[in-house]
């Protein structure tokens, strides 16, 4: 079959899906959300920060967590060190005299009994998260705590983006970053939302008490928590103008690691302890809509990126053997003058035009609605050359990892 | 209904008509396209008779002209990989493209005659290559051949190629074929007269050249 006959029923559904959210961000719910004050209640708020070997970042996190525009007697900065090797406890005990900041040393776990640990260690009604290599805005929290006057919220995700983009990845990775900022809030609108991001997530400590502690989750402790929550009825909310900054992979080889964790966590879990959730009536914004369709977005990224691979081979085979002699030079030399006439009017590649600007559009909008700061147009660029083509790098590797039942180490 | 049902159901229909508008552009182009088709009919007709036009008055003063050379030009050269690129997109059977086939191997034919006639005339020595092709799945080489002459004909701009499709069912053809006595042996050349058939490579094809042909200073034009 033909990559553009294989792509074209998951193109129609990618249109379909990108269609739903700029319907659903248009709106009551989401419009209302976007209104949201940023009162403060009085509730008590601890933030965790789980650090395995963050001495060069923990600091400048725990300080970023300090500056928040709270009352201090109401926030509550624990610092677990989960058995680093490196100069991190040293790091943390620079900050160990600030009354603010509480400092737990554990025997190296695994991030979920970090986060155990310092939930454990606090009464504060409001428990957050913030990965070890993030940074908040002053105003974050004071953006998250309103989420939480619906009793039935046990979850409120923040807005991320990339700390300080430096090469073409990071930025390519925050426009995606940016993207995801637009979709989180406007599934979070319809309670749709699968994971609730290490950086800068917020719990319902009484919440957690009722359904558990965090467990491995096949190292994606996050999702294992909020698809936990979905299970047990709770809304996972999302306040898109608490803006985090998270420090994104440098390297291909460093985010290729990271995203087959986060796609193989997602598969496992999804496909595994809660297959229940996919097609459930009670929450059909998720079981219906977001997890089917994510589900669907691993198989098509495979699938039209593995057809599309064989019928480049085969065509590069073909040109090479077609060459017979001609220089290279020839092949390469300067094409002639653009001519409409051979400008190629394919359906399907229209459709995939289609589809990339919609989703150029949502990162723009992500970018107005979060009010993240920086310059977009590296990012858009580098989404639209780099993205399509090294998302199934680890689509791939994850999917095989989850059917021979690999397990890879963390980092 | 429910929230997500309704949007659901709003952007169903937005897809609907986002892929309708999709497949109407992509419609409207095709129209244009076949639209220029119809123009370079046009051209290929006036090319046409401009050559008998041209043939007739060189009759009389075969060398006083200061072309003496033909049209086939950069332009029609340009017709004729637009006429390929349309043989791809429409297909070999469409009715339009054959049409356009039989115009333009026509318009070979008198440009291939005329400049003989003006090379026996004013004693120029142009090269000139008759090729021969099928692409009714009979010629696993063709594709190589049309490749290489493409090469030659863009690094040797003198060179005078003119590919002719072995299977099209046009009388003018089927008679250059008998007069030139070329068999029906995928891919055949006439080069300056000298029949050669089949292809393995560039540099093969080459050595069927006159020596001093394949330089770019060829004045044959």
């Amino acid at each position: 079959m033909s990559p553009e006959l294989l792509a074209f029923p998951f193109l129609i559904i990618a249109i379909f899906f990108e269609s739903f959210v700029l319907v659903t961000l248009l709106s009551s719910p989401a419009r209302a959300a976007r209104a949201r004050s940023s009162n403060t209640p009085a509730i008590s708020v601890a933030v965790i920060v789980p650090c395995y070997n963050e001495a060069s970042t923990v600091a400048e996190t725990c300080e970023s967590l300090l500056a928040l525009d709270y009352p201090k007697e109401l926030l509550e900065i624990i610092l677990v060190d989960d058995g680093s090797t490196d100069a991190t406890p040293a790091a943390m005990l620079r900050l160990k005299d600030h009354p603010q900041v509480r400092i737990i040393s554990k025997e190296n776990g695994g991030k979920h009994t970090a986060l155990n640990a310092g939930m454990a260690s606090t009464n504060a009604e409001i428990i957050g998260c913030l990965d070890a290599d993030s940074f908040v805005e002053p105003d974050a929290l004071k953006e998250i705590i309103p989420c939480f006057a619906d009793p039935k919220v046990a979850a409120v995700t923040a807005a991320m983006s990339v700390h300080q983009p430096k090469n073409f990845l990071q930025h390519m990775q925050n426009a995606e970053y940016i993207f995801g900022i637009t979709l989180r809030h406007t599934l979070a609108s319809i309670n749709g939302l699968y994971v609730t991001p290490g950086p800068f997530s917020f719990y319902r400590h009484s919440t957690i008490k009722e359904i558990g502690d965090f467990r491995d989750g096949h190292q994606t402790e996050d999702m294992e928590m909020a698809l936990r929550i979905q299970q047990a009825g709770y809304g996972i909310e999302n306040a898109p103008r608490a803006r985090v900054y998270t420090k994104a992979p440098l390297t291909l080889g460093v985010l290729v690691k990271q995203r087959t964790r986060w796609t193989s966590g997602f598969l496992r879990n999804v496909l595994g302890e809660y297959r229940g959730l996919i097609g459930n009536r009670w929450n059909d914004a998720l079981g219906v809509l977001v997890l089917p369709t994510a589900l669907l977005a691993v198989v098509s990224g495979i699938l039209i990126f593995s057809s599309s691979l064989v019928t480049f081979t085969i065509n590069t085979i073909q040109a090479l053997q077609i060459r017979a002699g001609v220089p290279l030079t020839y092949i390469f030399s300067a094409p002639k003058p653009f001519d409409w006439f051979y400008l190629p009017t394919n359906f399907f590649m229209f459709l995939g035009a289609t589809t990339l600007l919609v989703s150029l559009g949502l990162i723009v909008v992500g970018k107005r609605i979060s009010k993240t700061p920086g310059n977009l147009t590296l990012g858009l660029i580098s989404y639209t050359l780099l993205y399509s083509f090294i998302v199934p790098l680890w689509l791939i590797r994850a999917t095989v990892d989850v059917t021979i039942g690999k397990h890879r180490h963390w980092r | 209904m429910s929230l997500v049902a309704r949007n659901a159901l709003i952007a169903l229909g937005i897809t609907i008509v986002l892929a309708a508008t999709v497949a109407y552009a992509v419609t409207y182009l095709n129209n244009a396209r076949v639209a220029e088709l119809t123009a370079i009919e046009d051209q290929l007709s006036i090319d046409t008779l401009s050559l008998d036009t041209q043939f007739s008055l060189l009759e009389t003063a075969p060398c006083e002209s200061a072309t003496s050379s033909t049209i086939l030009s950069s332009e029609l050269s340009d017709l004729g990989d637009k006429l390929s690129y349309a043989e791809n997109q429409l297909g070999k059977n469409n009715e339009q493209v054959v049409r356009l086939k039989k115009q333009y191997s026509l318009l070979e034919i008198r440009d291939y005659l005329i400049t003989k006639r003006l090379a026996a005339a004013c004693g120029t020595k142009p090269v000139t290559v008759l090729y021969f092709y099928s692409n009714a799945g009979d010629c696993a080489d063709c594709d190589k051949a049309g490749y290489a002459l493409s090469y030659l004909h863009t690094t040797y701009p003198a060179l005078r190629v003119y590919s002719f499709d072995y299977t099209l069912n046009l009388g003018a053809l089927k008679t250059l074929i008998a007069v030139t006595k070329v068999q029906n042996t995928l891919p055949a050349f006439v080069i300056n007269d000298k029949h050669f058939y089949g292809f393995t490579s560039l540099a093969d094809l080459e050595k069927q050249f006159p020596k001093g042909a394949l330089s770019t200073t060829t004045p044959s034009r």
